[in-house]
């Protein structure tokens, strides 16, 4: 009954904080003192200042500034501009034309951010435009930009993965190598769709692409490579066990400081524009990490995690019925919060619960990336849809509707990873134990 | 920070002290920056020596250390960019009663804050007086590092308190909109 009383309570103050705009970091603090000091009677100052700096001064989560970081100086070189450059001739004339510029860029570019945002702007701001000037047709283009764009969740190294294994204690290298082939699949699953759209949507007539020799096409993918190279390299690292994630994300850092000082852009202004970057983030990622961090150590004085996972197991429900739920709740959560603020406000709730079901984290890790994408691009609130709406000037309900074939496409797969979820799990299974450490 | 200072064209009698302070939450976010450079460097350094077969211990416990005096030093700058995460989208929604839901949030944010301030003091005290070492290889007395934790809360309680100022005084907390959350 008390337990009852403690969830009825925290939820309805989770919602007041949250809704009145409080910050997540704040809220999950302040959520912790009162758990701690009213429902398990105890003084919460002292655990939770230990709390927050055991969870801050951890080796594991300094992979997250490394790799924030990396991402932000790539992000500085030209990469974006080339990005457009490269892909156009190669993909002209195949059906569907420049659409896949979209898909291809965002998977490109996913790989090096870690944040769908980011992927969704730098990749639109270079299509959108040129796709607009060429005739294609407006629905589509918004549409094959605000799914894949979802893809730099996804496809490592991402960060909402980092924060996923930094708070399941689940390997952060193994998260990130499982999101390679989903992450692949689903691109190719976009890819396919806008084979077929260009086939059978009327309104599809774009200006014909000049014909480019091999030679022209070759010369354009070069420009994409080096930064092909070094993502290989950070993943490869890390697959191989030759280095943890920390190290392989430090290595990131040296190749793409290497890179952008081989292509001249890394001036003095861009190096500290970048760096700064990368605190601001990785320091907004710890505030919301700390207060979750808080916020599970005063759950566990309340055993309220533990007695919810008790009863979901005695409603006897399969694993299947577990996800269905699951799959409901982030898809309401995502409609008011961001990817990350919706892993760090649920994990330490979910875990047990998932555990007990016998589901493999790492697969779960996947599943949750997925079903948040997913989330990015529901309304009334979905991140990638705001930015489109300020990229576009489009009302945020017509580029939900556009994006609507993407979010089925997303939908599908959710299933695809539970019929399949080798997809997730073959991957890390490969890989080698990292022997030093 | 010139940028933000400009986009407000009232001034007020205290925009001296509101500058200097500014450039306090800029210089404690260079300091985290810096912080960040050295867990790069560490890492790197850790990699080298594996790989020439010398392991120099205790390495990843002081990447952790630097990992919580980059978050801690950069809370006050990340909140004065306004970059930490809040939800506006009830707010927006409350046309003229949004001050109501501002002033409330900052107080939340003011106790916290000051809360959590008392209370990393107090562990570094402890620390300092129980003489605790580090459980890692790298047996450093844990107060150092902690020390980082207990400024870095300080500089953020001192950045809310100081924008709650602002709200009060001149209507506006003066934090930008969210410019580089995710």
């Amino acid at each position: 009954m008390e337990q009852l009383e403690l969830l009825i309570t925290f939820l309805a103050l989770l919602c007041f904080l949250l809704g009145s705009g409080t910050w997540v970091g704040f809220t999950l603090v302040a959520l912790a003192a009162v758990a701690i000091e009213f429902f398990a009677h105890r003084s919460a100052g002292a655990p939770v200042a230990t709390t927050l700096w055991s969870s801050s001064s951890s080796w594991m989560l300094s992979s997250l500034p490394m790799f924030v970081w990396m991402g932000d100086i790539l992000f500085r070189t030209r990469l974006s501009e080339d990005l457009f450059r490269g892909l156009a001739p190669i993909m002209g004339r195949i059906p569907g034309g420049l659409l896949h510029t979209n898909v291809m860029g965002c998977t490109i570019f996913g790989s090096v951010s870690g944040s769908s945002a980011a992927t969704l702007t730098t990749v639109g701001q270079m299509t959108v435009p040129e796709l607009k000037k060429r005739n294609y047709p407006e629905h589509l283009v918004i549409g094959t930009l605000a799914g894949p764009a979802t893809l730099g969740l996804m496809i490592p190294p991402s960060i909402i993965m980092i924060v996923y294994g930094v708070m399941t204690n689940e390997s952060i290298a193994a998260i990130n190598i499982a999101g390679i082939l989903p992450g692949f699949v689903l691109a190719a699953l976009f890819t396919l769709y806008v084979v077929v759209i260009s086939k059978t949507d009327p309104s599809y007539k774009p200006l014909e692409e000049p014909r480019t020799t091999w030679r022209e096409k070759l010369s354009a993918a070069w420009l994409l490579i080096p930064v092909h190279v070094l993502l290989f390299i950070v993943l490869g690292s890390m697959f191989a066990g030759i280095a943890t994630a920390t190290e392989s994300a430090a290595m990131g850092v040296a190749g793409a400081l290497g890179l952008a000082w081989w292509q001249g852009t890394l001036t003095w202004h861009n190096f500290v524009e970048s760096l700064m970057g990368a605190t601001r983030t990785s320091a907004m990622i710890a505030l919301i990490l700390a207060g979750s961090a808080a916020l599970t150590l005063a759950m566990g004085y309340t055993g309220l995690p533990n007695d919810l996972a008790q009863w979901v197991a005695s409603l006897n429900l399969s694993a299947y019925g577990l996800l269905m739920a699951l799959l409901v709740l982030y898809l309401i959560l995502g409609c008011f919060l961001d990817g990350i603020s919706c892993v760090v406000l649920t994990i330490g709730i979910v875990e047990p619960m998932v555990r007990q079901a016998g589901i493999d984290m790492v697969w779960f890790g996947i599943f949750v990336v997925l079903v948040v994408e997913l989330a990015q691009i529901t309304p009334p609130v979905g991140f990638n849809l705001f930015v489109l709406q300020s990229m576009t000037g489009h009302n945020i309900f017509r580029i939900a509707r556009w994006s609507l074939p993407m979010f089925l496409i997303m939908f599908i797969m959710v299933f695809i990873m539970i019929e399949f979820p080798g997809l997730a799990t073959w991957l890390p299974s490969l890989m080698l134990p990292v022997t030093a450490q | 920070m010139a940028d933000r200072a400009a986009g407000s064209t009232k001034t007020h009698a205290l925009d001296g002290l509101w500058s200097r302070l500014d450039k306090l939450y800029l210089y404690s976010g260079y300091l985290a920056a810096f912080c960040l450079v050295m867990i790069f460097l560490t890492t790197m350094l850790q990699v080298v020596s594996r790989l020439s077969g010398k392991n120099i211990t205790g390495l990843t416990d002081y990447a952790g250390y630097f990992m919580a005096a980059s978050a801690f030093l950069a809370f006050a700058h990340t909140f004065n960019h306004g970059a930490h995460i809040r939800i506006e989208l009830f707010m927006s929604m409350m046309g003229r009663f949004r001050i109501v839901a501002e002033w409330f949030s900052f107080i939340v944010a003011v106790l916290i804050t000051g809360w959590l301030t008392w209370f990393a003091w107090s562990m570094v005290y402890w620390s300092w007086k129980l003489n605790d070492i580090s459980q890692g290889l790298d047996a450093t007395p844990i107060w150092i590092p902690q020390l980082s934790m207990a400024i870095g809360l300080t500089i953020l309680a001192i950045s809310v308190l100081d924008h709650t100022l602002r709200l009060i005084l001149t209507g506006d907390h003066r934090l930008p909109a969210s410019p580089d959350a995710l």
